[in-house]
């Protein structure tokens, strides 16, 4: 339990966040989802059963900040989860880029999921309306607070320890002692 | 068999988790109404600090504002004059804007002519989604407030309860797409159900036929029994009527503006 702690608190600084402060500047369209990035990066860094659970609970964080039902957002970020496990076996792991590559197919996957989620089990079509003109938005603004997480996560990376695995630059520079 | 399995788990793991995931996303759809143990922690934990968060944006923006107001300071001074000119008409619009202040006491008093009790609350944050459309208030279960009351503005409904714990509460806006309320247009008192659409309204299930025209106003039925009737809903924006089909779309605008909503009054009792 103690493990997923950090993730737990990271996960609930994001949602406030994401609830609370963004709002202040940014209309619903333009706020990034910040767990998403969060979730992703735990599907490429953390270890299978790690990163499912993460993403369960992360999910479950999600839940509690937006919309009526819990479990939505749980499910999503499972298969999210799920989908990144897979095509990390497949792609180049170590390219720095890969995770802003990955918020993108995470953002439609994500948008995709939610759309089906709730025009199939809740029967809420009408919330197509709201998902697909704010598409280009939620990649552009998701893309960007990636890059920004990445450019954070590899100024502090020191402070926290290196993880093998995430964008390559973490990998290289600690095989290149920079 | 155990081959099988083996070389499969993954995806039989990852079927059986998903699968799992699904079914209590659709218990809990039918379970709107009550609050999660998790979904009640989470709340409770993260209130206080949408409290700060809100109090201390609050507090930014007030000592931005009076930076400004002092690096503005000289240039004031030297338009103090001008300014002088131009507080004849100033007063004219205090005159107005007090005027306007009445409209809106007299808004507000819609509550009092419901004649059911109500709440205040403050608004300390939105939804963490870009596609629900809910808000956090800071009054829950222990200011008396409990699962479906309704939630109001000066400018009209503002939506339902629909998470509770104790010192806060979640609100689904009537914009959300998971919103249905039953509604009227007031002046031909034409029946329809206004779904939300995360900016507007659409009104599903008005008759072809029907007089519907821009302009007008939607109101609550009372059908259902979770919004007194005759509340605000919105204005008729656009209606359209195709070729064939047995109802008119109907698209209308939210009464309140829900990007600057700060307070709101929870209806918290029924008719005395």
């Amino acid at each position: 339990m103690k493990v997923f702690l950090p993730f737990i608190f990271t996960g609930i600084l994001f949602a406030l966040l994401q609830s609370s402060f963004l709002p202040l500047f940014l209309p619903p369209d333009w706020r990034p989802n910040l767990i998403l990035i969060l979730v992703l990066y735990l599907g490429l860094n953390e270890n299978l059963p790690r990163a499912l659970i993460a993403g369960l609970l992360l999910g479950a964080i999600q839940d509690s900040f937006c919309g009526p039902s819990l479990g939505l957002y749980v499910s999503v970020y499972l298969v999210i989860v799920l989908v990144t496990r897979v095509l990390t076996e497949k792609l180049n792991i170590e390219s720095p880029p890969l995770l802003l590559l990955l918020m993108t197919a995470g953002t439609l996957l994500q948008n995709f999921l939610v759309g089906f989620y709730l025009t199939v089990f809740a029967e809420s079509a009408s919330v197509l309306h709201i998902l697909l003109p704010a598409l280009p938005k939620q990649l552009l603004i998701n893309i960007l607070f990636a890059t920004l997480f990445l450019v954070l996560l590899l100024r502090f990376q020191r402070l926290f320890g290196y993880r093998s695995g995430l964008a390559g630059l973490i990998y290289q520079s600690k095989h290149h002692g920079s | 068999m155990r081959e099988l399995l083996r070389r499969y788990q993954f995806l039989l793991l990852a079927i059986i988790l998903v699968l799992a995931t699904v079914i209590l996303y659709s218990y809990n759809l039918r379970q709107k109404t009550a609050t999660t143990f998790f979904e009640r922690a989470v709340l409770t934990f993260s209130a206080p600090f949408q409290s700060g968060i809100d109090g201390i944006a609050d507090t930014v923006s007030d000592a931005w504002q009076n930076y400004i107001w002092l690096v503005d300071a000289r240039q004031h001074s030297l338009e103090l004059e001008q300014e002088n000119l131009e507080l004849h008409s100033q007063l004219q619009q205090v005159q107005e804007i007090s005027l306007q202040n009445e409209r809106l006491r007299k808004l507000l008093a819609f509550v009092d002519e419901l004649d059911r009790p109500a709440l205040p609350a403050q608004v300390i944050g939105e939804d963490a989604s870009n596609w629900a459309r809910t808000i956090i208030i800071d009054k829950g279960t222990l200011s008396g407030l409990r699962n479906g009351l309704p939630v109001v503005a000066a400018q009209g409904i503002v939506g339902r309860i629909i998470k509770i714990a104790p010192d806060s509460s979640r609100v689904l806006l009537i914009t959300d797409a998971s919103s249905a309320i039953a509604a009227l247009i007031q002046r031909t008192r034409t029946r329809g159900i206004a779904r939300g659409r995360g900016e507007d309204l659409s009104i599903e299930y008005a008759l072809r036929d029907a007089d519907i025209q821009a302009g007008d106003l939607l109101v609550t039925s009372g059908m259902g029994g979770v919004f007194p009737k005759g509340l605000p809903l919105g204005r008729v924006e656009s209606v359209k009527k195709d070729q064939f089909g047995l109802f008119q779309q109907v698209k209308a605008v939210p009464t309140v503006d829900f990007s600057h909503l700060e307070e709101v009054m929870v209806i918290v009792g029924d008719d005395r």
